[in-house]
């Protein structure tokens, strides 16, 4: 052989087995004729085995870089001989950031062609200890595209910088969907994905509460100000006038069966909130009000041990310029004298009761002074508070994450409060190199509600009872007892309000535990195979005493024991299926099996005569009665779902759910809802580069089927038994016959959901925008449709008519500034909703209910949902000419004025016969849909400061308020007014405020039945929430890695037109069956300022 | 997973299903029935007492609440069809109707039910339908005829039948239930239907129908039933008497707190509105949101001769002050025997004693409502009587003997018809009879536009626009929102 200087550049023919390297290089000694020097044991040469290569005819320094690659040895070409030497190492090191600057945890940091890779920390730092050498690095991370960096250079002991930005998180981000997770930029339907990390500054109990005017289309309304209740959703309006019309909760991917208030909002890291129906059709039968998805924070591989400590204390305070004014002691004694003046005055036979001369006409007004203030004394500040430790770690394999909070509300009405402690573990695991992930979700909590749920609301509520209650009438007795009655002379009897308050006791103890463990196994390259079971169970247990000096009828106190043993399971399987196919056909197919069942026992035990109030358990009672019963439903499911994608550019989805419901008639109990949806992501095209500011235009649409079956009656589809009992002579004797009337043909409720839309982010995602509009018919839909009662049945399950919703969604989120110290980013969103219904039984409309006092709507073809029904208000007869002229209420041949007089209410002669009924003269007065509602949020940050601003609006709907017009403005003298009608009717030459009308008796009726006075404007703009943090500077504290403290205020402020305590308001939120918009005396809601501190611990 | 996975039936009640497959459930269907009985009654005395010149209601006007109006105007002849009331009694006739119709249709296709009883449920609840539809016809004229289980939605919309078929569907089913149903075996009765109570509601509807003869012949047959009148009328009221011999049906109370029981609140309800209702119920009530109605009127306190044991058995005089609210504190409790004017500064209602026994709980008393006592069917006997020509004394003077009072001679046809229409109305009083009374003899318009004038003299809180009696008035109209739902159903004239 030739020996040269060169002896690298000497060319040889070799081979290489499964052999190791004293082998290779002994070979590659005797084929190059060149002396090696080496230490073997030193470097080890046998332990180190390379991969089976052949050469041919190449250069001995390309055959040696690659058989010596990533062994840590080094070779050069000294004096002729080719010195083998243990290289020195180096380091990588760097941050990963996102786009904003933002530290990126759980990155992966990998040298390519290598097994040597790192996940970031908590601050998106890494280090690599790599032998010299030149690399790439790549990093990944989940919903950002991959960056290489090439030509690293790595020397010994030496530090190479590569700080690596991320990019298209916002476009490349995985976000949850049903049944997985799909990049953003890949989905065709309508969904809106919310980071549960910005909402954390907002002190509540019910995550509902935070999603208030978050997101388009939407709906979300604080209808009352119950501790921890009273919040309620609408995702694209109501599509249903009988079955709920809150969407399908999912957390974790396991559909929730019982009630929501039990989730903690700490416990959540993300909502995905699904509208359109192909987003939502894996859900089939629930879906079609939308389904909400939750994710708990689960620790991100790799990311280390954190543990987090959030406290906040805050005071809920009643907003006091919207509490209705009703008259004090001297102005409702004034009032009185003046009904007693009046009534000499006008009416022959006027009899005035010894008590009520004495009360009023022989005691001046003035005498009585303020009275007593009973809103003062059933209202108070009252404190709530939060408290949560969350402790993370996460290696690549393993993470885990446990939550433990407990959470204090008080009510701002007294003796009334809700506490909830919960906790959650989150475990996940992957193992047999990332084939096998298994995990599991254990979230049990405890409730306790103090009083919370007594009727507060709506008629006949405790709070209407505060403003009834007599201000000359003191709430203790002189010897410190409860005054039991407390209604004036002329009123009717009112049970002292302070005593039902404080001598009531309600306590619910809720326990639930949401379990769900999962099983994902990748059988073979491309399949897995997945399996969830979950579980939802709980219990509850009442146990109400009431005093007999409050109770409806004197001393007879009422105890009551119950309880509820609920819970559902689900189990699921189904594989999932993606590969792609000559590098550009990506096709995703996923099909399973889904079993659910919900069962739950109750029983009640309710005790009577009691001696007395000391023992307030079932034990004392002399009578105990009580019942017990069961229900169930079940759902078993079929799932299919195929994606396919052409370069990530062409989106195409088929969707297919097929559910049997144990709730529906024999005759219809299967249901299909198929959905097909497509996008195509414009700004990937070639004619659009020329566009360098879009950096994504894309644009969807999609229609599907999906249905409802949310009604609390599991069995309305059969005819059911209920008990009645007759008495033979004495003998109690148990009957039993059919109760209610089933429907063997009653069917699932549907929509049809047409959804058009596209997405737009400009200027490197600074600004982007969601547009959608949707066109939504409900059909088939189920409502308890009344009947001739002549039947003996007065409703009946049926599928009554039909339902058309169609809107437009907008959603604008824009970096408005983002400099080094100064950042505001912007959240703005308004959607337009409307519907119509478009068909029903005959007659073609549903009354609300048969009485001319509280049939305040009714839903009626052609028109809108909950159109508010009544008469039309024309002011007071102003005289006796005007009387003359107009048409009177209930004037008859023999009674030509009826029950009208002059300064009585006058409202329109619809049908022009000259006569007021109640049956001919009421039409349609005003209409509760907005013209649009959305929310505005702002975000600052200067420096160490953030600043949050969150805005919600709603306008052009209207408010019938009942609360003021049916009650607090009766002029019988039975309760106390408002202190606005002390100006009413008196005389032609003293009409007063013209408003309210006149005393006089057997006129006042009408003023309670529902006219147009009664509606207002309910637009209205709301201060959501303002909060101002700061995050303390710690470089090396031997505790904390970050600390923030924050104050904030809640229903901070709200600009209305309305005179009402709220206008979200309706008695039972936005649930059509109950009215949209009717404000029947709701719990108010409450003001709330707080600070709280949430640390990040070392 | 199977099919039957989804396939679940409730298991804390029956369904349609798996119930009325046993004797046993069959009877149990037909006790349900009975329980219907109870909300007519509660209900009834508002058509067919007050609306008549028997009884008012107590004046309430520091509340004009509906739950009150409503009531006020079925007493004063100013109703209108939304009248909540008219809507509640239709639905409580027809409550009752519903559960005979499911007993009587299911048993058509039951096998395994022993003859006995399938005669004796079919009995009950063709009585039970025939009560409730005479009822209906009297109030409303032709009804809806529903003779059949209403098995789906469609099946509940039926226009209405003339008042005739009505009828005809009446005498059919107590005709049915005279020959299915047994006579009393022992008495205190078990207080289910008898043969008895089917003769007497067939007889009465034939009297309705001026069918004298045929009335007759049947009222003849009570007798040999086993009924006779207690020895003092006001026996036949007493909790402790129920179901005697006198009683040929009647509906079935129970006080007390027991599950099952069922107690009689009427005894709060016919008394003034008081928070404290305990000179007369020695327990505690407070009626001020349930009292003040079927007040007796000067008018029938006058009609009792004198020396009539009914009165003091039937009305008591509540001596006391309403005060501005109009709640009526109690002071005394009077007989109305020989009773003038109160104690200055006090006022005196009158109230119905009929079911005024103390209750055991405060959720009401033992009281058995009556519907078809002897001493009716002796009335109805002189009046089929008296109406074909032959003389009624007997009978009519069975009844005023035991009411102590001295014998009628007359022998003058429209004399005894007075006399036998008088008769009714103080041994019947409170008994839910005078508006029927007063309606099928023809007396209505006269005697009612009479009293209201002589009414509107006497008591301040009356409507002058009340008690304008046409002959539009002597139906109820139906309820509007049953009219609103079936356009099938056409209302009655003046409505």
């Amino acid at each position: 052989a030739n020996v040269k200087a060169q002896g690298l550049n000497s060319r040889i023919n070799v081979s290489v087995g499964n052999e190791n390297l004293s082998s290779v290089i002994k070979k590659l000694e005797s084929k190059s004729n060149l002396i090696f020097a080496y230490d073997e044991a030193y470097l080890g040469l046998k332990d180190i085995y390379v991969k089976p290569a052949s050469f041919t005819d190449e250069p001995l320094d390309m055959v040696l870089s690659n058989v010596l690659k990533y062994s840590g040895i080094g070779f050069k070409e000294e004096a002729g001989n080719i010195l083998l030497f243990k290289q020195g190492s180096g380091k990588i090191t760097g941050r990963v950031t996102d786009e904003t600057g933002a530290p990126l945890p759980g990155a992966s940091v990998k040298i390519a062609g290598t097994g040597t890779g790192v996940v970031t920390n908590n601050d998106g730092g890494y280090v690599l200890n790599v032998p010299e050498g030149t690399y790439t690095v790549e990093v990944t991370f989940v919903g950002y595209s991959k960056s290489e960096t090439k030509d690293v250079k790595v020397v010994a002991n030496k530090i190479a910088t590569i700080n690596v930005s991320l990019t298209g998180g916002s476009l490349l981000k995985e976000v949850t969907v049903s049944y997985g997770k799909q990049r953003a930029k890949e989905i065709t339907g309508s969904i809106a994905e919310l980071n549960a990390s910005s909402l954390k500054d907002m002190p509540v109990i019910q995550f509902a509460q935070q999603l208030e005017g978050k997101v388009a289309g939407v709906s979300v309304v604080q209808s009352s100000g119950q501790p921890g209740r009273g919040i309620d959703f609408r995702i694209r309006g109501a599509a249903s006038f009988f079955t709920d019309n809150q969407p399908l909760f999912v957390i974790d991917g396991m559909p929730i069966t019982g009630s929501i208030n039990n989730i903690n909002p700490d416990e959540i890291e993300s909502f995905s909130i699904l509208k359109d129906a192909s987003a939502t059709a894996l859900y089939g039968s629930r879906a079609s009000n939308g389904v909400i998805l939750i994710t708990t924070r689960h620790a991100k591989p790799g990311a280390g041990a954190t543990v987090e400590f959030n406290a906040n204390y805050g005071v809920q305070v009643l907003p006091g310029n919207k509490v209705p004014k009703v008259m004090n002691g001297e102005q409702f004694a004034e009032f009185m004298r003046e009904r007693a003046q009046d009534g000499l005055l006008y009416e022959k036979n006027y009899s005035i009761a010894a008590d009520y001369k004495a009360a009023y006409l022989d005691r001046d007004p003035a005498s009585y002074g303020e009275g007593t203030n009973w809103y003062k004394l059933l209202t108070r500040a009252a404190p709530i508070q939060n408290y949560d430790v969350a402790i993370q770690s996460a290696t690549e394999k393993s993470s885990s994450t446990a939550i433990v909070s407990y959470s204090d509300q008080q009510g701002v009405l007294i003796n009334t409060g809700t506490r909830l402690f919960s906790a959650r573990i989150n475990k996940d695991v992957t193992a047999v190199d990332g084939k096998l992930k298994v995990g599991f979700n254990l979230a049990p909590s405890y409730r306790l509600d103090h009083n919370n749920r007594l009727t507060t609301d709506g008629v006949g509520g405790l709070f209407e009872r505060i403003f009834e209650a007599s201000p000359l009438i003191a709430p203790f007795n002189p010897d410190g007892t409860y005054q039991r009655n407390v209604s004036s002379p002329g009123m009717v009897a009112y049970i002292n309000p302070l005593a039902q308050f404080n001598l009531t006791n309600d306590d619910y103890k809720t326990t639930r535990i949401l379990g769900n463990g999962y099983i994902n196994y990748e059988v073979v390259k491309d399949l897995l195979l997945k399996v969830n079971v979950g579980v939802d169970k709980g219990g509850e247990t009442r146990n109400y005493y009431q005093s007999g000096i409050v109770s409806s009828t004197v001393n007879n106190p009422t105890g009551t024991s119950s309880s509820v043993d609920n819970g559902s399971y689900t189990a699921e399987g189904y594989i999932n299926y993606k590969k792609t196919f000559h590098h550009d056909h990506n096709l995703e197919i996923l099909g399973g099996y889904s079993a659910q069942k919900y069962s739950s026992t109750s029983n009640t035990l309710t005790g009577l005569g009691f001696p007395n109030d000391d023992i307030p358990y079932l034990t004392a009672a002399t009578s105990v009665t009580g019942n017990s019963s069961y229900t169930a439903y079940s759902l078993l499911s079929v799932i299919g779902r195929i994606n396919y994608n052409y370069k990530g550019k062409y989106l195409l989805q088929g969707a297919f759910r097929n559910d049997g419901s144990s709730r529906f008639g024999a005759n219809s109990r299967y249901g299909n809802f198929p959905s097909v949806s497509a996008g195509w992501v414009v700004s990937d095209e070639k004619f659009m580069e020329r566009f360098k500011d879009v950096d994504l235009f894309k644009i969807r649409a999609s229609y599907g089927v999906t249905g409802n079956n949310f009604f609390s009656s599991n069995y309305v589809a059969q005819s059911t038994t209920s008990n009645y009992y007759y008495d033979y002579n004495n003998t109690i004797t148990q009957g039993t016959t059919l109760s209610n009337l089933g429907n063997a043909n009653l069917q699932w409720e549907r929509s049809l959901q047409l959804d058009l839309g596209f997405d737009l982010s400009l200027l490197k995602n600074r600004i982007s925008l969601t547009y959608d509009y949707y066109h939504k018919i409900s059909d088939h839909l189920i409502q308890a449709r009344p009947l001739p009662t002549s039947s003996g049945f007065s409703t009946v399950y049926d599928n009554v008519g039909k339902l058309a919703f169609w809107g437009h969604e907008i959603t604008i989120n824009t970096v408005n500034i983002n400099n080094r110290d100064f950042k505001w980013n912007s959240s703005f969103n308004i959607s337009f909703d409307r519907n119509i219904i478009k068909s029903l039984v005959s007659p073609g409309y549903i009354r609300r209910n048969n009485t001319v006092s509280s049939d305040y709507f009714r839903q009626q073809v052609g028109h809108h949902l909950g159109e508010f029904y009544g008469f039309i208000y024309e002011g007071l007869y102003k005289n006796a000419a005007d009387l003359a002229s107009s048409a009177k209420y209930q004037a008859t041949a023999t009674s030509p004025n009826g029950s009208s007089d002059i300064g009585t209410i006058k409202v329109k002669d619809i049908n022009g016969d000259g006569v007021i009924d109640d049956v001919n003269d009421r039409t349609f007065i005003g209409d509760p849909t907005p013209t649009f509602t959305g929310g505005f949020t702002n975000h600052f940050t200067y420096k160490r400061f953030d600043l949050n601003i969150h805005t919600s609006f709603s306008v052009g709907g209207q408010i019938l308020n009942a609360a003021k017009w049916a009650y607090q403005t009766n002029m019988d003298g039975s309760r106390v007014p408002l202190a606005a009608a002390l100006d009413h009717w008196r005389s032609i030459d003293d009409p007063g405020s013209g408003i309210y009308p006149r005393t006089k008796t057997g006129t006042t009726a009408i003023g309670r039945e529902v006219n147009s006075q009664w509606l207002e404007n309910g637009s209205y703009f709301a201060i959501k929430n303002i909060s101002l943090g700061y995050t303390l500077p710690f470089k090396n504290n031997f505790a904390f890695k970050s600390l923030r403290v924050y104050g904030s205020v809640q229903q901070a402020f709200v600009f209305t037109g309305y005179s009402g305590m709220n206008p979200e308001i309706s008695l039972s939120g936005q649930d059509p069956t109950q009215g949209i918009g009717v404000d029947e005396n709701g719990y108010p809601v409450p003001r709330t300022f707080s600070i709280g501190v949430s640390a990040s611990l070392k | 997973c199977k099919k039957s996975f989804i396939d679940l039936a409730p298991k804390s009640s029956y369904s349609d299903q798996n119930y009325y497959q046993t004797d046993a459930q069959f009877g149990q269907a037909t006790t349900a029935a009975y329980a219907g009985l109870r909300d007519v009654v509660t209900t009834d005395y508002l058509f067919s007492e007050m609306r008549s010149d028997n009884t008012i209601y107590q004046s309430f006007l520091s509340n004009r609440g509906t739950a009150y109006t409503d009531r006020e105007k079925l007493s004063d002849f100013m109703d209108p069809s939304t009248d909540s009331y008219t809507a509640t009694e239709w639905q409580d006739l027809y409550l009752v109707i519903s559960r005979a119709n499911i007993v009587i249709s299911r048993l058509k296709t039951a096998s395994g039910i022993p003859d006995a009883s399938v005669k004796s449920y079919d009995g009950q609840c063709k009585f039970l339908r025939a009560l409730m539809y005479f009822k209906l016809v009297r109030l409303f004229g032709g009804v809806p005829l529903f003779l059949n289980e209403v098995r789906t939605p469609e099946d509940a919309f039926l226009p209405r039948s003339s008042a005739d078929d009505v009828y005809k569907q009446i005498i059919a089913d107590a005709t049915d239930a005279m020959t299915e149903l047994p006579v009393p075996t022992k008495f205190p009765q078990t207080g289910a239907a008898t043969k008895g109570a089917a003769t007497v509601l067939l007889a009465d509807v034939y009297v309705t129908q001026k069918r004298w003869a045929e009335a007759e012949t049947l009222l003849n047959s009570l007798s040999t039933m086993g009924y006779s009148l207690n020895a003092n009328y006001s026996d036949a009221f007493l909790p402790a008497n129920k179901n005697n011999k006198e009683s040929l049906f009647e509906v079935q109370f129970l006080d007390g707190t027991t599950t099952g029981s069922t107690p009689n609140p009427l005894c709060f309800h016919f008394l003034p509105r008081s928070k404290n209702t305990s000179l007369i119920t020695t327990l505690a009530i407070d009626n001020t949101t349930t009292g003040g109605w079927n007040t007796p009127t000067q008018d029938l306190i006058s009609n009792y001769e004198a020396g009539d044991k009914r009165l003091d058995a039937s009305i008591g005089v509540a001596e006391g002050v309403y005060d501005g609210s109009n709640y009526f504190t109690y002071s005394a409790v009077k007989s109305i025997v020989g009773y003038t004017t109160p104690p200055s500064g006090k006022t005196a209602v009158p109230y119905c004693k009929k079911y005024e026994h103390t209750p055991a709980a405060i959720t009401g008393s033992a009281d058995d409502f009556p519907i078809y006592r002897y001493s009716e069917a002796l009335l109805l006997l002189a009046e089929a009587q008296n109406e074909q020509g032959k003389s009624p004394l007997t009978a009519l003077n069975t009844v005023r003997a035991r009411a102590g009072l001295a014998p009628v001679t007359s022998a003058d046809q429209t004399t005894l018809r007075n006399t036998i229409l008088h008769e009714r109305r103080v041994e019947l009083a409170f008994e839910n009879k005078r508006w029927h009374d007063l309606t099928r003899t023809g007396n209505a318009l006269t005697v009612m536009n009479a009293f209201g004038v002589k009414l509107k003299t006497q008591i301040s809180y009356i409507s002058a626009d009340s008690y304008i009696v046409t002959n539009d008035k002597l139906l109820f109209p139906l309820p509007q929102a049953e009219v609103g739902l079936n356009t099938q159903l056409t209302q009655n004239p003046g409505y």
